[in-house]
């Protein structure tokens, strides 16, 4: 993580007291790898890295344009929420409202409450035909609106629900500081090795279910989150996880394969 | 009852959906809880989509119900990369490899050599309804 010094708060001062244009493009420059570290969070989900690197980058402006200097806030803890808010909105923005029909939303919406109520009401996991009874549609429904849950999950990420608000903290992101860029390292096992991107609860989840044994229900009531967001969460990390392994060509029979 | 489905589709994230609709379907036909139905999804969308595995331009799933339980097939995989990950002590630490990720989800799976790949067969019982346990 980036320590702050005494030359960004000269900066700013620089910035917002005399208008000096040069301080904050200075600032801009600096905190360039905080912008690319926290875009890199999301660019598993389709976007190229450089696109995020740039909508992110608007919330670094954002923050440095709206920065008070006489608060003693720091400026990375005052940019990195501007900067995730700006990229959660352009996910959201570009994201499922155009993709996914309204009602779909609505039913992945519904199914999820449906699925926690039926889970305490039968002290199971409910069945595909159970939620479409308890939602009053069909099956097929069912399945294409837990479909479309997939492209939500690309999009809203890891919102509890219903937060409207982009610029609220993540709750992944408000468990720890900025992630080292770790180095990516060779392993026989292919997807092992991924496990250094994810976050403290990303693995405290996979640990739960792929260590502890405990099915996703069980996962939903011992962190207190809902089945479809630990599913969610599941296939994220799992992606994640992909998304950053390396195998070396010679290793992989002609098959070599760079980070996605 | 026998009942199968036989599915070859590029081998590319945009239809990785459509794989995931037709095994819905057909859990939803055989009465799998959510539960289970999302273990056989994620078990298969890793292997789908860990690029690593794969090894040509389609991929197909076979979906079957045998002896009470849902058996997946998926191939031609890249026989080199899932040989490593699925070797005896590829899965120890901390990380979750493929072989304890199939261990979790599902409950028993083999590797099969044809058509020049792996295939990797998953099973999972239809009686999940009652537990989803792997």
């Amino acid at each position: 993580m980036r320590t702050t010094d005494k030359n960004d708060k000269e900066l700013l001062r620089r910035y917002h007291h005399g208008g000096d244009i040069e301080a904050r493009e200075r600032l801009i420059e600096q905190y360039l790898p905080l912008v690319r570290s926290l875009a890199r969070r999301y660019s598993y989900r389709g976007e190229q890295l450089e696109d995020l690197v740039q909508v992110g980058c608007i919330g670094l402006i954002k923050a440095i344009d709206r920065f008070d200097v006489d608060r003693g806030v720091e400026l990375t803890t005052y940019a990195t929420p501007n900067i995730i808010g700006e990229i959660k909105r352009h996910f959201r923005d570009k994201g499922w409202s155009v993709r996914v029909p309204r009602g779909l939303q609505e039913l992945n919406v519904r199914l999820s409450r449906l699925m926690e109520e039926l889970t305490v009401q039968l002290e199971r996991s409910p069945t595909i035909a159970e939620l479409a009874k308890a939602a009053g549609v069909q099956e097929e429904d069912v399945l294409e609106a837990l479909e479309t849950g997939q492209a939500y999950a690309t999009l809203s990420l890891s919102a509890p629900s219903g937060g409207e608000d982009g610029d609220d903290l993540d709750p992944l992101e408000s468990l720890g500081q900025l992630e080292h860029e770790y180095e990516v390292s060779e392993d026989r096992a292919v997807l092992a090795p991924g496990m250094k991107v994810l976050d403290e609860r990303e693995r405290r989840i996979l640990h739960l279910r792929f260590f502890d044994g405990l099915t996703q229900s069980q996962i939903a009531q011992q962190v207190g989150i809902s089945q479809m967001h630990v599913s969610r969460l599941i296939r994220r990390a799992l992606e994640k996880i992909r998304d950053e392994i390396v195998v070396e060509p010679e290793e992989a029979t002609g098959n070599g394969v760079s980070p996605g | 009852m026998s009942e199968a489905v036989t599915l070859t589709v590029p081998h590319a994230r945009s239809y990785y959906g459509v794989v995931r609709l037709v095994v819905g379907g057909l859990a939803a036909r055989l009465d799998l809880s959510y539960d289970a139905l999302d273990d056989v999804q994620v078990a298969l969308d890793t292997l789908l989509a860990t690029e690593a595995y794969a090894a040509g331009p389609e991929v197909t799933v076979e979906i079957a119900l045998a002896n009470g339980e849902l058996v997946l097939t998926v191939g031609p995989l890249d026989p080199g990369a899932l040989a490593r990950e699925l070797e005896d002590g590829a899965d120890e630490g901390e990380g979750v490899g493929l072989a304890r990720l199939l261990r979790t989800l599902t409950a028993g799976f083999e590797l099969e050599r044809r058509d020049g790949g792996d295939w990797v067969r998953m099973r999972k019982p239809v009686t999940s309804v009652a537990g989803s346990g792997g």
